[in-house]
């Protein structure tokens, strides 16, 4: 039982607020990753539950009990630091070690606990070396090695990929997925990377200037975002936004015109959406490339050619860029005049304050 | 220049005497240089290789009135007299221990004040801390008075704690190990804290071991400068059984009267150890004095 519950948590530097009152309900086991921009405080968020600092207001608890008074030791998490701040001086074994002798651990239990945690990562021949001779992606498991000996209720990961190659960075992000997998720990993954939210997160709690944009799953936030922040933040490409000219009731159901365009049908309810000043948004896979000529029209801009599908970035009569799937094959060129079908389906409608509408589940 | 070459054989031609010009000129500056050097490092060397020649010679050669580069008859007498009828090895022992007393409760101090100023936070730091940088501004020979009177109400004279307690104040080596406390990556510090670990085991496993490097040069440099400090020993000491090395070969001159050969003999012995340190830890050394000069080396 380790859950990790956040009731109103506020925290500031002097006037300078970092985060204003945000609370979530951590399912103990849950692989959480905070997603945001850099500044959006989900560093922040993730160093309070781990006690490193302190809270404004609000409060936390772990396992139900309460935290946020408690210093780090007591708080029974583990920590794997962006730059895993592996004490260069120490060898594996005692970088593994070292939080366990502190709490007087008899040396036996150590030694069990460093070789069971060694085995289960694959670094049990590297126990005798120390940090600087170990590559980004050993010393990245040495820290959660160290983390795993301490068997703690949550292990909080702060952005622990970033400092890795490509490469490494996709095999240790599924090492990560299997070691969560295994283990069924609590796991609370901060990072700026929208692939690796997506790829490790049961649910992903997005956050913008201070506050929770949005938390769901990976694929609701990218099928439902709550906001036009979330939806553009999370999918690459981002998300379509064109201005909408006209709503239109058509059974129920929002019929939206762009500038000197025919309406697009979309899925979205008309009760309920505001008048004025609407955007609609639309992913690149659900505006695909027409080739009988029916659809929205627009000119091709640019053209990126990824293989197995082409980007076409289009200028639409308005001037908006619009972009837009064709097959991987796509012999079309920039200049060439396109129509774009797009899926009502997928569409979703924002308001001025970025609120999304959504089509009815 | 190789594409000039290739393509006017005449412009190059004309260009080979010049580089070969410039190289002359190069290397008669060079020469000259080195020439320069080499005169002031004999004239910087000559003073100790004289004072090694003559406690090798007879006293009568020492004395005698034709100047000698060499002795003609080698001889180790006046250091066996200098071992033999000085206190010179008690002597040794007594810098041994101040010297090292001086080193060990400087750097444990120093070091201790500094993992304070800039890991932890209290009421005071600050204040403390420009103190400490005021304190450079004191030289010590301003306090000897006090020192001496104080030394002397606490009965500390003629005694090494005597000796060591007011050469304990080294304000640059609280900074320098601030500086390099304050350059280590706060995530080790945080670290420390979720494994539960004291201020204590985080000083003295984490943040100490991760500098031993400065420790080291640290250590050097005080040891090397308790050793042949001279004023405060000579001071606080008057017992010929408690004076240090450099004090008591100011008594070589009494035990023997004026004896060249003997008192140099004393004086080698006594930079001795500090010259073998010296030649072996050289790099520390230069470590040493580059930290306190504020140089990260």
């Amino acid at each position: 039982m380790s859950d990790i519950v956040l009731k109103e948590v506020s925290k500031s530097y002097g006037a300078v607020s970092v985060l204003d009152k945000v609370s979530m309900h951590i399912q103990s086991g849950e692989f959480i990753v905070f997603l945001g921009p850099s500044g959006c405080g989900k560093s922040t968020l993730l160093r309070m539950i781990a006690g490193l600092e302190e809270c404004n207001d609000g409060e936390i608890f772990i396992g139900g009990e309460r935290v946020d008074q408690l210093p780090p030791n007591q708080r029974g998490v583990a920590m794997v630091f962006q730059n895993y701040a592996l004490y260069p001086h120490m060898t594996v074994r005692d970088n593994m070690s070292f939080g366990l002798e502190n709490v007087k651990t008899p040396k036996a239990e150590i030694t069990r606990r460093v070789e069971d945690a060694a085995r289960m990562l694959e670094i049990t021949q590297l126990l005798d070396r120390k940090p600087a001779q170990l590559s980004g992606g050993q010393r990245q498991r040495v820290a959660i090695g160290r983390a795993i000996v301490r068997d703690p209720k949550a292990f909080l990961l702060d952005e622990p990929l970033s400092n890795l190659d490509a490469g490494l960075r996709v095999r240790t992000r599924l090492e990560l997925a299997q070691l969560h997998n295994r283990i069924k720990a609590t796991m609370i993954f901060v990072t700026h990377d929208q692939i690796e939210a997506m790829t490790l997160a049961t649910r992903i709690v997005v956050m913008n200037n201070k506050k929770i944009e949005q938390i769901g799953t990976p694929m609701e936030i990218y099928a439902r975002p709550a906001t036009r922040f979330v939806a553009s933040f999370v999918g690459s490409p981002a998300m379509n936004f064109v201005p909408v000219a006209a709503v239109s009731d058509v059974g129920g159901k929002a019929a939206i015109t762009f500038a000197g365009q025919q309406p697009v049908q979309t899925a979205v309810p008309v009760a309920g959406l505001p008048t004025g000043n609407l955007t609609l948004g639309i992913r690149a896979e659900a505006a695909r490339i027409t080739h009988d000529g029916t659809g929205i029209k627009g000119v091709a801009d640019v053209i990126e050619r990824l293989g197995e599908r082409t980007l076409v970035y289009t200028k639409l009569l308005d001037g908006t860029i619009l972009v837009a799937e064709d097959e991987g094959i796509s012999t079309i060129q920039p200049g060439d005049n396109v129509s774009i079908a797009l899926d009502g389906n997928a569409a979703i409608v924002f308001d001025a304050a970025g609120k999304a509408f959504h089509a009815a589940v | 220049m190789s594409v000039a070459e290739s393509r006017n054989p005449d412009l190059a031609a004309t260009q080979a005497p010049a580089k070969m010009r410039t190289m002359k000129a190069l290397d008669i500056g060079g020469l000259i240089l080195t020439l320069i050097t080499v005169i002031f490092a004999v004239l910087w060397a000559f003073p100790i290789y004289w004072g090694v020649i003559t406690s090798l010679k007879p006293e009568s050669q020492v004395i005698a009135k034709t100047v000698e580069f060499l002795p003609r008859t080698w001889t180790i007498e006046a250091y066996w007299q200098v071992l033999v009828n000085t206190m010179i090895g008690r002597w040794y022992i007594n810098s041994l221990i101040t010297s090292l007393g001086v080193t060990a409760i400087t750097l444990a101090t120093s070091a201790l004040t500094a993992y304070a100023l800039s890991q932890l936070r209290f009421p005071g730091r600050l204040v403390l801390w420009y103190l400490i940088l005021a304190s450079f501004m004191v030289p010590l020979t301003a306090l000897i008075v006090n020192h001496f009177i104080l030394m002397a109400q606490l009965q500390l004279i003629n005694n090494w704690m005597g000796v060591i307690l007011p050469q304990l104040i080294h304000p640059v080596v609280i900074i320098v190990y601030k500086n390099f406390f304050d350059s280590v990556p706060k995530e080790y510090r945080e670290a420390a804290k979720m494994d539960s670990a004291s201020e204590w085991r985080i000083f003295s496993r984490i943040y100490l071991p991760m500098n031993w490097g400065v420790t080291t040069a640290l250590a050097i440099v005080t040891f090397i400068g308790a050793w042949n400090n001279f004023l405060w020993p000579f001071l606080a000491v008057s017992k010929p059984e408690m004076m240090n090395v450099a004090v008591g070969i100011t008594q070589v001159n009494d035990a023997f009267g004026v004896q060249y050969a003997r008192e140099l003999a004393a004086a080698i012995l006594a930079a001795l150890l500090v010259a073998v340190l010296y030649l072996i830890f050289q790099r520390r050394v230069t470590q040493a004095i580059m930290l306190s000069a504020g140089v990260k080396g």
